[in-house]
């Protein structure tokens, strides 16, 4: 989950703006992408992320700012002399023709021989895993076949950068699991940048090197999974990536770099405040993912903190169980899973419970 | 379901009543006599041989040839750039244009010929086949427009853009990807124009200055009554070619549909 930082740069945005008529639909975007990396434009629809990777392609025009593709300005690259390369979400395979004369399409204007294309197109679907269909007769594939042929059409000119359009929201849930981790072998293996679109959190956290968060035109957050995950820097990109529980907090004092809030239903607490810029006369809240929340059985003590509860739902996911409690006597419910292990009982709604959190797992958002 | 034998017989009934002349032409066509009437004589082929070697319904065949295919290719490329302007692209009072153009489908056909006439007229243009191809053009464009936009419209604009990203120029994506998914409907359109013209007579009747063309010569030959049977001839010629180009129009379009992977909505048959 690491990725080393002191890769090339591959793609650089300075304040991209884009305008459909009076619809701003990017709003200033700024940030790097490195060569070689895997990387995931994440965001609810209508948040930019596709119009952002066609502005890549060149298949739109950015209203103002920069777009450099391996220190190039694209300003005045046409989409067809890009070097990127597109698996679109439909697939765009074109109907007409064979599989092979797909993949060959982008070759049409190589120099090389008849012989020399034909290799490369064989390797091309060998490397998709489509080897001896190159004979077939495009409109006659399945779903997933239609995407191993536009990856094979892509990848086939070698392209700086490959942009994937939601390239896995048609196939059923099983292939799309399988096509994840096949993308990301493929990905190792051809070592080309790659850049995703998604709306689907999961599939950014399991894919990508690095995410960037987009709302609404604008990048709310850029980080590799982890991050995003544990340190989320908003509000908004820890609702939408995972489930979070937020907190209502109180800030009693400052100091320095540190901020001490009441933290209803859990207690004082001390929190770093880069983490969100707050200052007094704010009411900020804190988040808490639901695996770092425990339940204590018997005996247990809690490592660092605890804080008494009931049960006010259960909800049974075989190797797991979620239970939204209401802390300490007040109306704020946390959800927390438990890992379901043998002699341990799943308790029941009403239950009088105690749960064990660590300050350090605290998110503050303001 | 409830049958109603009553609507049953009564839309049999319709058909024939319909149909059932158009069936008559072959049959006297064959037929030896010289008066149009039953019972039939013998089987000849007399009237194909007349109707062959006249030498006037052979210069209306050619005028009329001259006349649809012209019509056909005008209406068709002008279709071409009306239905992938309307499909592709948006622009200030599209609605109201297109409107425009398919205008002349429900516009009297008469209104539309004595119109022409007057300005043509007016203006100092000798009627000649250009003009009968002018205004013939202006009630075929609206079918050329219905088949592609069509076939236009069950083209993916992705396609497009892949061919681009994949280094194409934006002829060569048009030459490549975009003109081989709608030759269906181009050959359609153009059959269908073809037809259309081939039997139109308002038009050609107003516009045509007494040039000999098909229709009207067919028309004018009707009122001799030993002519009547050469025509029944011709008739039986005009539906079989019209029934056959038909037909090839209607597979190109619902191939072409087909072939770019899209459902068929609509169509003339």
């Amino acid at each position: 989950m690491t990725f080393s930082d002191d890769r090339p740069t591959m793609i650089e945005f300075k304040e991209v703006h884009k305008y459909y008529g009076d619809y701003h639909a990017l709003r200033g975007i700024n940030g790097t992408i490195k060569a070689g990396e895997f990387f995931s434009l994440l965001g609810p629809s209508g948040c930019g992320k596709t119009t952002l990777l066609r502005t890549i392609a060149g298949f739109e025009d950015i209203s103002s700012g920069v777009i450099m593709i391996d220190g190039k300005d694209m300003a005045s690259v046409a989409a067809n002399t890009r070097p990127t390369n597109m698996v679109f979400q439909s697939y765009a395979i074109f109907p007409h023709m064979t599989v092979e004369e797909n993949v060959g399409f982008g070759l049409r204007k190589d120099p090389r021989s008849k012989e020399e294309k034909a290799k490369a197109v064989a390797e091309s679907l060998d490397m998709v895993g489509l080897k001896g269909f190159g004979k077939r007769a495009a409109h006659a594939l399945s779903g997933g076949q239609r995407q191993r042929v536009a990856l094979a059409r892509a990848l086939i000119l070698k392209p700086k950068v490959l942009l994937l359009d939601e390239p896995l929201s048609a196939l059923d849930k099983k292939m799309r699991e399988h096509m994840q981790v096949e993308l990301i072998k493929l990905q190792r293996q051809v070592g080309i940048t790659f850049i995703l679109v998604t709306h689907d959190q999961e599939e950014a956290l399991v894919m990508s090197d690095r995410i960037a968060v987009m709302f609404d035109g604008e990048i709310a957050q850029l980080a590799d999974p982890e991050t995003l995950y544990r340190r989320p820097a908003t509000k908004k990109v820890a609702d939408f990536i995972g489930t979070m529980n937020f907190v209502p907090a109180d800030i009693l004092s400052e100091s320095g770099n540190s901020v001490d809030v009441d933290a209803k239903g859990l207690g004082r607490v001390t929190l770093d405040i880069a983490q969100a810029p707050v200052k007094s006369g704010d009411s900020p809240v804190v988040g808490l993912r639901p695996e770092t929340l425990t339940l204590l059985y018997d005996d247990q003590k809690a490592p660092e903190r605890e804080t008494a509860g009931v049960i006010d739902e259960v909800i049974y996911f075989g190797d797991m169980t979620y239970y939204d409690v209401y802390l300490g006597g007040t109306d704020v419910e946390v959800r927390l899973s438990m890992r379901n292990v043998p002699g341990r009982p799943v308790l029941d709604v009403g239950t009088k419970v105690r749960v064990a959190w660590s300050p350090s797992a605290l998110v503050l958002f303001r | 379901m409830k049958r109603a034998p009553l609507l049953k017989s009564y839309t049999i009934f319709y058909l024939v009543f319909l149909y059932a002349p158009i069936v008559l032409l072959p049959i006297f066509a064959f037929n030896s006599g010289k008066v149009v009437a039953f019972p039939l004589q013998g089987f000849t082929l007399d009237w194909f041989r007349e109707m062959l070697s006249d030498q006037n319904l052979r210069t209306a065949a050619k005028n009329s040839l001259i006349i649809a295919l012209s019509v056909a290719t005008l209406s068709t490329v002008l279709g071409i750039f009306a239905a992938r302007a309307s499909v592709r692209y948006r622009f200030p009072g599209k609605v109201p244009l297109m409107g425009l153009i398919m205008l002349p489908l429900v516009l009297p056909e008469m209104i539309v010929a004595m119109a022409l006439l007057v300005v043509l007229l007016s203006i100092g243009v000798p009627l000649s086949l250009f003009t009968v191809i002018i205004g013939q053009v202006l009630i075929t464009t609206p079918f050329a427009v219905a088949i592609l936009t069509s076939a236009f419209q069950s083209l993916d604009k992705s396609l497009e853009e892949a061919a681009m990203d994949l280094g194409e120029t934006a002829w060569g994506t048009f030459r490549l990807i975009i003109l081989p998914l709608v030759m269906p409907g181009i050959l359609a359109s153009f059959l269908i124009c073809f037809t259309i013209s081939f039997d139109e007579f308002i038009i050609s009747n107003f516009l045509g200055s007494g040039q000999p063309i098909l229709s009207v010569y067919i028309f004018g030959q009707f009122r001799f009554p030993a002519k009547v049977p050469s025509m029944l001839a011709l008739g039986t010629v005009l539906v079989c070619m019209s029934i056959i180009l038909l037909g090839f129009a209607e597979y190109f379009r619902r191939r072409g549909i087909a072939k770019a992977g899209g459902k068929d909505s609509g169509g003339f048959l």
